[in-house]
């Protein structure tokens, strides 16, 4: 048991926010938020050419993908620095981190060839991968989905509709579950495909979120102001695009979203409103807030949530560094995070009042309106990527060994 | 970084477990509950075979000076099986002997508690029972070569079992940053020492002390006159930390029976066990003692490393308190009427937890702590990082992780 960094560990921490300091300027902040305005298709470039330059200098330092294998391009080194570097990126607002790229669920179930072509590139952010699992008729009940791909010789033609496919129009590849066999159990029959977004009979639209307009300072709060959704029409794409064999989707899902919740974007999102609401208390000119002993308490009872966001962080990165299977970690990390940022956001608008709805933007908003944001944003992250009522049931019956429901029949579509 | 238990850890944890399914059953529990002295010597020996009592003290007295890590393993199985064994108070108060005691008070006593042939505890709680060193005004007054001690202690652990008590007394009015306080070590059996036994839910042994000029000799002094109040914090830091251990202890086999009776009661044609609103209850009662098991043990582990560890120790306790005891609630609940029979043994884990929560530290009382180190401090706060520290304490070397 240890909850320190190795002397090592530190100084990459001490070198990374140097870095950070001198590099993510201004110039690279506008590229990221630019990226909204990007259609697909459109004559814009998705990353920038700012955001360009800082992933050659990240590249040529060694610091992206750093727990990946030499042979995938990774620099074969522990998983805690790589989540230092992660960390440190977030708190700028930028992700740069492999969580939800679909790397850890291709390293897991790729096949050699698969890791050899994804792995570097995904690394690179030469390939960037939307995620289409959610329909608009299967979101908790993924399993239930309706999106066909129906085999013909060595190819398959998939049919169906995809829906909060975000980043669908920045990214250039899809990870799509879809009904390979529908005579089988619903969760039997599913399939995971990872293939280009250009492919022929992909149609990509926008959603606006709630977060749009105006938008979220950078990185402040969870939800994008764009989402999409995503339309397959006759689209033809060969086996070889199978990650972990025919009808074996389920699995390779489930592990990799386990995987792909590890490291620093939710734990950041879910704290930093609690650091800001300490260090605005400690400068206001207001009296009478910094020596209120209701909000002293409520401060010190969410700083102390926000510890457990970090070291269940710290649990899952143990976990993933010994090369365990989660049981029900993950899982519970991802109930207590956003809820915890829920209960944060909610508490700050009681103790800032009216100024707590002042957008960014707004005459007198409070830190560019982030608390306002995350008014917009913070229960998000209890509903994205497994809601905490699924979560729920997955630490109950994975972690705590209670009986599932009794039924599970055949898709039948 | 590392935060799971290390394969020798496990081991600790799974051999203290086995031998107290074997040497603790409820019966036990139940009888010492009843009994004057509250807890059974020839397991207080046996725990002493096994080097419990000595793990975290220094090798020199017999000890095994292993981290504070493991005795908060020990304790935290101590809780599970909520053992009536006088462990927490003897080993908060042997190791504040070993930390500043002298070398002729620790080979007095250490050696003797390693052995099991004595139990020890502290007292600082008055009528205001706050851990606040203007709540004490029990005084000692310097006459000869003696102290003499006039008072009233409250809420002391186990002092009808206690062989030794350390006492922090009032020996000046506090000054600017000396809080006026001096530590001393009592035999418990000293003329002018009366107890009443206070009736408690966790029907543990608690005494209201009186202290009628009692003598005790200047050597029992532990540090120096007046300057007792660091020493005394730190024993504070240390019991509270390690009391969270054991009500999360106690905490986590509550959840379990909860969860195992919930596979198993049926209702409405299928186990309890099987509707999500149980699934959910027990769920949240795992996370919670998940989060109050990380916060206990980092703010020990930091005390094993030298680091700065208050705002820790409040984390974990205020924590704790509340989510120890909704779990505990929750299990109860889980139970339905069944549960609040004198026949199940369930209310034995719910009643401790109950009652640790309201000692050493209520949930405000730590959180004006820590709101205290986060908002009146000044510097920017960072989650991860050290809160500022208070100017004076200088930050001990971190050692090699």
């Amino acid at each position: 048991m240890n909850f320190g960094y190795t002397p090592e560990q530190e100084e990459l921490r001490r070198q990374v926010e140097a870095f950070v300091q001198e590099h993510v300027t201004p110039d690279v902040l506008r590229d990221k938020e630019a990226q909204d305005d990007v259609m697909r298709g459109g004559t814009g470039d998705p990353f920038g050419s700012h955001m360009r330059e800082l992933y050659r200098k990240l590249l040529d330092r060694g610091w992206l993908g750093i727990a990946y294998p030499k042979e995938y391009g990774g620099q074969g080194g522990d998983r805690i620095s790589q989540y230092i570097v992660e960390e440190a990126f977030m708190r700028v607002g930028l992700n740069i981190s492999l969580s939800g790229s679909g790397a850890p669920a291709i390293m897991a179930a790729g096949t050699e060839e698969q890791k050899r072509y994804y792995i570097p590139r995904l690394i690179s952010r030469e390939i960037t991968f939307a995620l289409g699992f959610t329909e608009p008729q299967a979101g908790a009940d993924l399993a239930g989905l309706r999106c066909r791909a129906t085999r013909d010789g060595d190819h398959f033609v998939i049919n169906g509709q995809k829906i909060y496919t975000t980043s669908g129009h920045l990214s250039t590849h899809i990870y799509l579950m879809a009904r390979t066999d529908p005579t089988l159990p619903k969760r039997e029959g599913l399939s995971i495909f990872i293939f280009p977004l250009d492919t022929p009979g992909v149609t990509v639209r926008p959603l606006w979120s709630i977060q749009n307009n105006p938008r979220a300072p950078l990185g402040t709060t969870y939800g994008e102001a764009r989402t999409n959704e995503t339309f397959f029409d006759n689209v033809r794409v060969h086996e070889s695009t199978l990650l972990g064999g025919e009808n074996k989707g389920w699995k390779v899902a489930a592990d990799g979203l386990n995987l792909d919740r590890v490291g620093a974007f939710r734990y950041v999102m879910s704290v930093r409103r609690d650091e800001d609401i300490v260090n605005w208390l400690k400068e206001t000119r207001l009296e009478g807030y910094a020596d209120n002993p209701a909000i002293r308490d409520k401060v010190a009872e969410l700083w102390t949530e926000a510890q457990v966001c970090r070291l269940m962080t710290m649990r899952s990165m143990s976990i993933v560094q010994r090369g365990r299977d989660f049981s029900y970690e993950g899982a519970a990390e991802k109930v207590w995070a956003p809820e915890h940022g829920v209960r944060t956001t909610e508490a700050i608008t009681q103790m800032l009042g009216p100024y707590a709805q002042l957008l960014r933007g707004s005459p007198h908003a409070v830190e560019e309106g982030v608390f306002a944001h995350n008014v917009l944003g913070a229960f998000q992250s209890g509903v994205n990527h497994g809601g905490v009522q699924i979560m729920r049931d997955q630490v109950a019956r994975r972690g705590l060994g209670m009986p599932g429901p009794r039924r599970q029949k055949a898709a039948g579509n | 970084m590392d935060v799971l238990l290390t394969d020798e850890q496990e081991m600790v944890r799974t051999s203290a477990r086995s031998f107290l399914d074997g040497e603790c059953p409820p019966q036990l529990v139940r009888a010492m509950e009843a009994d004057p002295l509250g807890y059974p010597p020839d397991l207080w020996r046996k725990a002493a075979e096994l080097g419990w009592q000595g793990i975290s003290l220094p090798e020199a007295y017999g000890g095994s000076e292993m981290p504070l890590v493991y005795l908060g393993l020990i304790l935290q199985e101590v809780g599970r099986a909520v053992a009536p064994l006088p462990l927490h108070s003897t080993c908060v108060a042997a190791l504040t002997i070993a930390e500043a005691g002298t070398r002729a008070q620790c080979e007095a006593i250490l050696p003797a508690v390693v052995a099991g042939e004595q139990v020890l505890t502290w007292a600082f709680a008055e009528e205001d029972p706050r851990a606040r060193p203007e709540a004490v005004t029990m005084t000692a007054t310097a006459e000869g070569g003696d102290y003499v001690l006039s008072g009233r202690k409250m809420f002391v652990d186990n002092f009808v079992a206690a062989d030794k008590c350390l006492v922090v007394c009032r020996t000046a009015p506090a000054r600017g940053s000396n809080a006026g306080l001096s530590l001393f070590i009592v035999d418990t059996k000293s003329d002018g020492i009366s107890q009443t036994p206070l009736v408690t839910t966790a029907k543990d042994k608690q005494s209201e002390v009186l202290f009628n000029q009692v003598r005790v000799p200047a050597a029992n002094m532990i540090g120096r006159a007046d300057e007792a109040w660091p020493i005394v914090e730190r024993m504070l830091d240390r019991a509270t930390a390690l009391l969270c251990a054991q009500m999360l202890g106690a905490a986590r086999k509550d959840a379990e029976l909860a969860i195992d009776y919930a596979k198993m009661r049926e209702a409405f044609g299928q186990p309890i066990g099987a509707f999500q609103s149980i699934q959910h209850m027990c769920a949240d009662m795992v996370i919670w003692i998940d989060g109050g098991e990380l916060l206990t043990c980092e703010a020990l582990w930091r005390m094993d490393e030298g680091l700065p560890h208050s705002v820790e120790v409040s984390q974990a306790k205020a924590f704790c308190n509340e989510k120890c005891l909704a779990s505990a609630r929750n299990a109860q609940i889980i139970h339905g009427g069944i549960g609040f029979m004198m026949d199940l043994d369930l209310h034995l884990w719910y009643r401790r937890v109950a009652a640790w929560g309201m000692r050493l530290g209520t949930t405000y009382e730590h959180r004006a702590r820590i709101a205290e180190a986060l908002i009146d401090r000044p510097g920017h706060v960072v989650l991860g990082q050290p809160v500022p520290v208070e100017p004076v304490a200088a930050e001990p070397e971190r050692r090699v992780a």
